[in-house]
């Protein structure tokens, strides 16, 4: 499939060819018709840039010996991304950065093929897709749960893994009366470890369809519904005094090593936290992984999902070697692995770490695509909102809320959330 | 000089008052300025901790806690070859060089207009350099990166010049307020002798302007050496990047590794400490008017 | 500004005439057409865009006139984090009082003079991400501060310096003191060393004290210098982004209306309501601004 796609490309893009001034040599292909030419490619990975990136630069290089790939990396990518989108120059290949809506991506974007075949082969084709064409293949799928100290956890007489957000907050309390180690530490101070919260809307509802009906709703944050069980555990643990002593301070770089050497016991993160955490811990089999406490029925769900997603620049003047990037990363490249994720192709393996919920039989939940018609509805009432789904800010309020630098209640902030939303929910539905 | 004789005098002068106050004010004064420097270095002193400690020691010791190996360069040998300084030295020179040159070219020409001649839209000349310090730049960043990109000058080292080169009201404020210290009598006296205006501020001007021109360039320089955010916008290319990008290297959106900045932070201060040490004399040698006398 | 009294000069007076004008318009040429290309223009776009709806992407903008005006100034709670400005305001006045203080003090010469000057001015030459992490790190529970005060034994005082609403904006504004008083105290030396040394001789042979030569020597000569400063701090404190948004990412109530305005833009996606916020700032600082002129002109007379 990828083969062919690509000779469709590569036909296309030299029909244009002419189109291109400078011609063959630079862009497109060598005189013998291999890929060849300069490619520059957008990442969000500075700390991996000139070590594992530029390893896979070579070994992408003994297939394609005749393309040069350029990085550039920066911080804050979605930020500067988007600035750069303005203009035609944003790389050839790229992570589709945060707050391109749905009927945008095309604009921007190289179509990759139809979603029905693209699935066939990839994971999560349809988070980045429009009207049945998908523009981005996710560099891995993160499951989400709850990193933990096992040995703690032991220690603290804690012999089943809680299944509801009340027993999470005993395991808590009992980490806090048998042991010294920090029960919950939220990183605070960091923001964006904050929205690795939101993802567990699905967990708690485990429903695939569950976001899409977002749309459909004037109070996501009424009590009983997942928005409000998620964040309410957030809030009774700092309430509780189950979290550090003072969260605006927090370290996320050092945290990492106080979970593996078990000072903090648990934290809620995506998969790809894991390997970080186990590299730094006295003993790596410490470090454990569960699922959100809930459960429906008994069947616990823990949410999975594409990370960003990489594409080709549709402005770029070397689709062909661009997009043999594209596939060679997404395929070959083990980044994925790397990063503690699961490959984005189907039936790749499952990570080490994501076994134990394999094998407690968890039921991972990832998002169906939106509707026809209600594409991007979700993001553009949280836009239109300023409520801030994957943003840290209403997280911060909360937790502010809890260690009682605000005179609001949790129930306050959670009204508040309804209003914001009911409100823009009547701009932005028919 | 003329400065030495004053504090010789005004010291000699304290001191025959001979009372008990010049030296309780003088003890006092003292105590302020140890005070200050302490509390201006104190949290530096934490950085360069940081900076000798190795990740796992980083990760489980105090801020204040000392490095249990002085010489432990590790982090400053990964700051230098990873977040590849080398290159980024001499970038940031040539940049810094070139606009920095500009800026103050342009700075002091600016300057000496406002300053030797009357008219019409002078007050409006200024009000404008004032109003583009009013602006925050963070809020005018997708305009001016339009405007940037339509001058093809996007990804070029050309973008950083430009961009630092433009004159800010403070420059030609501190020029302003030492052309005012020069006394007019200079520039007419050469009049005299049929020297142009040209040759007045290239012969007269521009050479005692030497302690403003200072001033001028470790102000504009020390902006354009910290700012990370013009390379990360505008050159985005590795081959471009300056030192104060390199930072960033060790920054990764998944975690910051504070030992190895800290190194950086510390390799980066260096160069500027050594410029400022070596030109500090000038800046404060203030003005000596033998040249006139 | 003092220009030339044209009667010295006999010869070519009409070829200086000319020569003036050629002078003027060279040489404000170039830095004019950078202050327009690279400051007024986006300024400019920037007021066009407060009057679009536009997610900052791509070009399907629309027109809504003063939309995104009525939505600030019908919603109190834009202007709110003004009040976050205040700290910063008393704060700056403290960073001047201080940089002219010890200006003066310096410059009436002490001993180790090089060492002082160079030690106060270190912290303006350090990087911005480099003092938000040092400083998160100094008022950290057990950190350098509580460390600190525990050893001069005033462990009483130890707090929770950010996480403690009260506080928290005095210690992002302290940051700012510490990170910019080196600054004022710099250009308020240069200023100081360029009064002539006659004039001090001359009021040392009159018997003036310290502070009269402060009183009537120093400050007259660097008012200017203060003023701008006073200008430059007093806006800085309105527009105060960086310290806050490394720091604490503008929570716990120590949101500032740039990072309000940053977040409208690159979080929300909202870049015509950001741009629209961008001007309003921009016209709370010239309000400001020419309150402060109008007030320094009273003083001169």
């Amino acid at each position: 499939m990828k083969k062919v796609l690509t000779a469709v490309v590569v036909f296309f893009v030299l029909g244009m060819g002419s189109l291109f001034a400078g011609g063959g040599d630079e862009a497109g292909r060598s005189s013998d018709g291999r890929v060849a030419g300069p490619i520059t490619v957008l990442t969000n990975r500075t700390d991996l840039v000139d070590t594992l990136f530029a390893d896979y630069a070579r070994r992408f290089n003994q297939i394609y010996p005749d393309v040069q790939v350029n990085f550039e990396a920066m911080t804050d990518y979605s930020g500067i991304v988007k600035i750069r989108m303005n203009t035609k120059d944003y790389g050839d290949v790229l992570l589709i950065p945060d707050g391109v809506t749905p009927p945008q991506l095309g604009d921007f974007f190289e179509p990759l093929g139809p979603t029905a075949e693209m699935a066939k082969k990839y994971l999560m084709p349809t988070e980045q897709a429009y009207q049945g064409t998908t523009y981005g293949i996710p560099v891995s799928v993160n499951a989400n749960g709850i990193v933990y100290n096992k040995r703690i956890f032991r220690e603290a007489g804690i012999t089943e893994l809680p299944n509801t957000p009340e027993g999470f907050l005993e395991a808590l309390e009992a980490i806090k009366a048998n042991t010294d180690a920090i029960p919950y530490y939220t990183n605070y101070a960091s923001g964006w470890a904050l929205t690795q919260w939101e993802a567990h809307r699905s967990s708690v509802a485990g429903d695939p369809d569950f976001v899409n009906s977002l749309a459909h709703t004037d109070a996501p944050f009424a009590p009983g519904e997942p928005h409000y069980i998620v964040y309410k555990l957030m809030y009774d643990i700092v309430a509780r005094g189950l979290a550090e002593a003072d969260p605006t301070t927090t370290d996320w770089e050092s945290s990492k090593a106080r979970l593996g050497n078990g000072e903090i016991a648990t934290m809620v993160l995506g998969s790809w936290a894991i390997p970080q955490i186990q590299a730094l811990a006295d003993d790596p089999s410490d470090v454990g992984y569960m699922p959100f406490p809930y459960n429906n029925n008994g069947i616990v769900s823990a949410a999975s999902g594409g990370d960003y997603k990489l594409a080709v620049n549709i402005h770029s003047k070397n689709k062909p070697a661009a997009l043999a990037w594209l596939y060679w990363f997404v395929e070959e490249s083990g980044f994925a692995k790397e990063t503690g994720g699961i490959p984005p192709v189907v039936g790749g393996e499952v990570p080490e770490s994501l076994q134990a919920f394999a094998d407690l039989g968890v039921n991972f939940v990832s998002n169906n695509p939106a509707p026809a018609g209600e594409e991007g509805w979700v993001d553009e009432i949280d836009r239109e909102g300023e409520i801030g789904l994957w943003e840290p800010n209403f997280k911060a309020r909360i937790i502010e809320a809890a260690f009682g630098a605000r005179n609001e209640t949790f129930d306050q902030i959670m009204a508040d959330l309804n209003e914001d939303w009911k409100a823009a929910r009547a701009v932005v539905t028919p | 000089m003329v400065r030495n004789a004053v504090y010789r005098k005004s010291r000699v002068a304290s001191i025959s008052q001979g009372d008990s106050t010049a030296y309780l004010i003088r003890g006092l004064s003292y105590a302020l300025l140890i005070m200050a420097a302490f509390a201006a270095l104190l949290p530096i002193v934490v950085v360069l901790f940081a900076s000798l400690k190795t990740p796992a020691e980083y990760a489980q010791s105090g801020a204040l806690v000392l490095p249990q190996n002085w010489l432990n360069l590790e982090n400053y040998r990964r700051a230098f070859t990873e977040g590849n300084m080398l290159l980024g030295f001499l970038n940031t020179g040539i940049t810094m060089a070139i606009s920095l040159f500009g800026a103050v070219v342009l700075g002091a020409m600016a300057a000496y207009v406002l300053s030797r001649f009357a008219f019409p839209g002078k007050r409006l000349v200024l009000m404008l350099f004032l109003f583009a310090t009013l602006v925050p730049g963070v809020t005018t960043q997708v305009a001016t990166f339009k405007i940037v990109n339509a001058l093809g000058l996007y990804n070029t080292r050309m973008a950083g010049i430009l961009l630092f080169m433009g004159t800010d009201i403070i420059s030609i404020y501190i020029f302003l307020q030492f052309l005012d210290s020069l006394p007019v009598s200079l520039d007419e006296s050469a009049m005299l002798e049929g020297a142009s205006y040209l040759t007045i501020f290239r012969r007269i001007i521009m050479p005692l302007l030497k302690p403003a021109i200072t001033t001028v360039l470790i102000i504009k320089g020390v902006g354009v050496y910290n700012n990370f955010y013009t390379p990360f916008l505008y050159m985005p290319k590795p081959s471009l990047h300056m030192v104060s990008t390199a930072l960033f290297k060790f920054q990764g959106p998944y975690g910051s590794q504070w030992e190895v900045i800290s190194a950086a932070v510390i390799i980066a201060t260096i160069p500027t400490l050594l410029i400022f040490i070596t030109l500090q004399k000038y800046i404060y040698n203030g003005f000596t008017q033998g040249a006139i006398k | 500004m003092k220009p030339i009294k044209r009667e010295v000069p006999m010869l070519g007076t009409a070829s200086y005439k000319v020569q003036r004008r050629i002078l003027i318009g060279t040489f404000l040429l170039a830095p004019l057409a950078l202050l327009f290309v690279f400051t007024l223009l986006p300024v400019l776009n920037m007021f066009y865009y407060s009057l679009l709806e536009w997610k900052g992407l791509g070009d399907n903008t629309r027109f809504v006139g003063l939309g995104n005006y009525s939505r600030i100034f019908s919603n109190p709670e834009y202007f709110s984090v003004l009040t976050v400005s205040l700290y910063y305001l008393l704060g700056t006045f403290l960073q001047l009082a201080l940089a002219l203080f010890f200006a003066t003090l310096i410059s009436y010469g002490v001993r180790f003079r090089e060492f002082f000057k160079g030690v106060m001015f270190f912290p303006f030459l350090m990087n911005g991400v480099a003092i938000g992490f040092i400083f998160l790190y100094f008022y950290r529970p057990d950190g350098t501060l509580d460390s600190f005060l525990r050893l001069i034994g005033a462990g009483d005082a130890v707090r929770y310096w950010l996480r403690n609403p009260g506080l928290i904006n005095i210690s992002l504004a302290a940051t700012s003191v510490w990170r910019y008083m080196g600054f004022n105290f710099v250009i308020f030396l240069g200023a100081i060393q360029s009064i002539p040394g006659e004039i001090y001789d001359a009021a040392a042979i009159d018997g003036a004290n310290k502070w009269q030569q402060f009183l009537y020597i120093i400050y007259p000569s660097i008012k200017r210098i203060v003023q701008l400063n006073l200008i430059l701090a007093i806006n800085g404190a309105i527009s105060v982004f960086e310290i806050p948004y490394i720091m604490t990412g503008g929570n716990n109530g120590s949101r500032t209306f740039v990072i309000q305005t940053v977040e409208t833009a690159f979080k929300y996606n909202k870049f015509g309501l950001a741009s629209a916020m961008a001007v309003v700032l921009f016209f709370i600082v010239l309000l400001v601004t020419g309150m402060q002129n109008l007030f320094f002109k009273k003083e001169d007379q």
